[in-house]
């Protein structure tokens, strides 16, 4: 009984306790600074012993994503891709490719590591100046993303509205666009009267409308049967030899092994092969 | 801003005030009722501060002259009243100005009540001195002051009581009621506006993420939303400027009728009072449609 009305004992438990959080507290705001000091430090001696070779376009250096939910969808992955280069990205579903694509065109940032674009930190670059860096890049999809309700003209000419390109420049480039990708008679045609190549091609034509430096395409022909898959192809590659970079993440075995170019293989989020004129390598 | 980036600007906040048509009439007349409370809060408060105003100038204390006074001691009283520190302007009512003034302010009925009144031996009125305070503030020691002359001189001193006094203070009660109610309903009208561009945001939400994808600056996507804010709570302010105007003015003509120069209230002038109110109600509307914007482009708008 005397023991139980005694409160001396229950505050000498919660002070020790109280100072127990607090240097667990303590610690914690140290260890987390000192991680940040590190992560700084680290990203500091890599540029500045940077090999200056000037002509990377994209630039991975030990890049890990890691979602709130706690998957490691990247793992430490080292990677440059030149000027005018063209590369597959190919793995299993799942393995990284997603998160990868992503990283390139800025729409996530690395939770660790250095990704570069245009020697811009994509994870450093102040938020007023991401659109600058996406106006050199241009995105495909495997869905196209066209807007339903516009004409295919209309869809490559919102791409240079967005930038506010004066209106007297507009007309001619998308003209020229739309012959390169070979649909200047459809130019009209609503999304919904052009068949999934067709699609794509304004898809294409919308993403290299504003000169982009490189071409990031996800799966492009994913949607596609194998005729109009090859036409993707060749239009990417007539781009590609046009002097603009190509990134593409494909499950198209037989256009990787047709098309041989460069090979990046990502298995659980790390990089397992990576090789110039490289095969497929799976089965599906 | 280009002139060309404007048009498509205005074009896109049209055409999301379009798209959701129901939500907007919702949003814009939630503005409206807002500022409808806004704009009676503005009446009172232009009106209190030119009242009080008005008042100061005009207010005088009213010095009762003993009848038996000559005109000689009346003039000498009137000039010590002048000589007090206090004093702004004092000058003398003859009785006669003060039956006449009376006479008009009861107007034609009033003939028969004072018809025997004319003659100058039997006007009841006593003559008066109206002194003008320097100061509203040296009004109470002023008329302290007047009320220390003889009986013999002074019958009596008057300073109207504190009517004026007493309705600038619970006005400023009344208004801080309205601004605390108005400013619930502006957080809901603001609300309801976020809520508008959020569907706006989520009908847009392929056409942003294209914007965003080919590098369109921040501001280039944010802008037609707050343009649509602006616009609901601009149109929301039109019904209420209209009907304070002419609510005003019915009332304004109710109590101070053209013609009779002694009015209940002496209020601001209707182009005047019509001018604060609309610039101030539009003003408002245009806060609280930016105001929702902001809610919903920094909720919902990832850029």
């Amino acid at each position: 009984m005397k023991e139980f009305f005694s409160t001396e004992n229950h505050f000498d438990t919660l002070i020790l306790e109280e100072s127990d959080l607090l240097t667990t507290i303590l610690l914690g705001v140290l260890g987390a600074k000192l991680f940040i000091w590190y992560i700084g430090f680290h990203e500091l001696v890599y540029l500045a012993n940077k090999p200056e070779e000037g002509d990377d376009m994209i630039e991975m250096h030990d890049v890990w994503k890691v979602y709130s939910n706690g998957v490691e969808a990247l793992r430490g992955v080292n990677v440059s891709v030149g000027h005018g280069e063209f590369v597959y990205i190919v793995g299993p579903s799942g393995a990284g490719k997603s998160s990868f694509i992503k990283l390139m065109y800025r729409e996530e940032k690395p939770t660790h590591g250095i990704v570069l674009i245009n020697d811009v930190n994509v994870k450093r670059v102040r938020d007023w100046k991401i659109p600058h860096v996406r106006r050199k890049i241009g995105v495909v999809f495997q869905d196209f993303k066209l807007l339903p309700s516009m004409s295919a003209y209309e869809n490559v000419a919102f791409a240079m509205e967005a930038i506010e390109v004066p209106k007297r420049k507009i007309k001619p480039r998308v003209e020229e666009v739309l012959e390169l990708v070979g649909l200047n008679d459809r130019m009209h045609a609503l999304p919904s009267q052009l068949s999934g190549g067709e699609q794509q091609r304004v898809a294409i034509a919308r993403a290299i409308v504003n000169n982009p430096t490189f071409i990031i395409a996800d799966e492009p022909t994913g949607n596609l049967d194998p005729e109009n898959s090859w036409d993707i192809m060749y239009l990417l590659e007539e781009i590609n030899n046009r002097g603009t970079t190509v990134v593409m993440a494909t499950h198209n075995k037989e256009i990787v092994n047709t098309l041989r170019q460069r090979v990046i293989a990502i298995e659980q989020g790390v990089i397992v092969r990576d090789e110039e004129g490289g095969e497929y390598g799976y089965e599906d | 801003m280009k002139i060309d980036t404007l048009v498509r600007h205005l074009r896109e906040a049209y055409r999301g005030l379009r798209r959701n048509t129901w939500m907007s009439f919702a949003a814009v007349s939630a503005v409206s009722v807002t500022l409808l409370i806004f704009g009676v809060f503005l009446v009172l408060a232009f009106n209190i501060s030119y009242m009080a105003k008005e008042v100061d100038k005009t207010v005088g204390i009213m010095v009762e002259l003993n009848s038996d006074l000559t005109a000689d001691q009346k003039e000498e009283v009137l000039n010590q009243i002048k000589g007090n520190k206090m004093t702004a302007d004092a000058t003398l009512i003859p009785k006669e100005d003060a039956l006449r003034e009376f006479k008009e302010l009861l107007g034609d009925s009033g003939n028969d009540i004072l018809a025997g009144l004319d003659s100058e031996d039997e006007n009841p009125l006593p003559d008066t001195i109206k002194v003008i305070p320097n100061d509203i503030d040296q009004f109470e020691a002023l008329t302290e002051d007047l009320k220390k002359y003889p009986e013999e001189q002074v019958l009596g001193v008057d300073n109207g009581g504190n009517l004026a006094k007493s309705v600038l203070d619970y006005s400023g009660l009344v208004q801080n009621i309205m601004l605390g109610f108005g400013l619930v309903l502006a957080i809901m009208a603001a609300f309801l506006i976020s809520n508008t561009i959020k569907l706006t945001i989520i009908a847009r939400k392929r056409e942003i993420e294209i914007q965003r994808l080919v590098g369109a600056s921040n501001w280039f996507i944010r802008w037609p939303f707050f343009i649509e804010g602006a616009t609901m709570g601009m149109l929301g302010s039109i019904s209420p400027i209209l009907i304070t105007i002419v609510l005003y003015w019915s009332g304004y003509n109710m109590l101070n009728p053209a013609n009779e120069p002694i009015t209940i209230m002496k209020l601001m002038p209707v182009t005047e009072l019509s001018l604060y109110v609309s610039g101030t109600i539009l003003l408002m509307g245009v806060l609280i449609g930016i105001w929702g914007s902001i809610i919903s482009v920094r909720r919902f708008l990832k850029i």
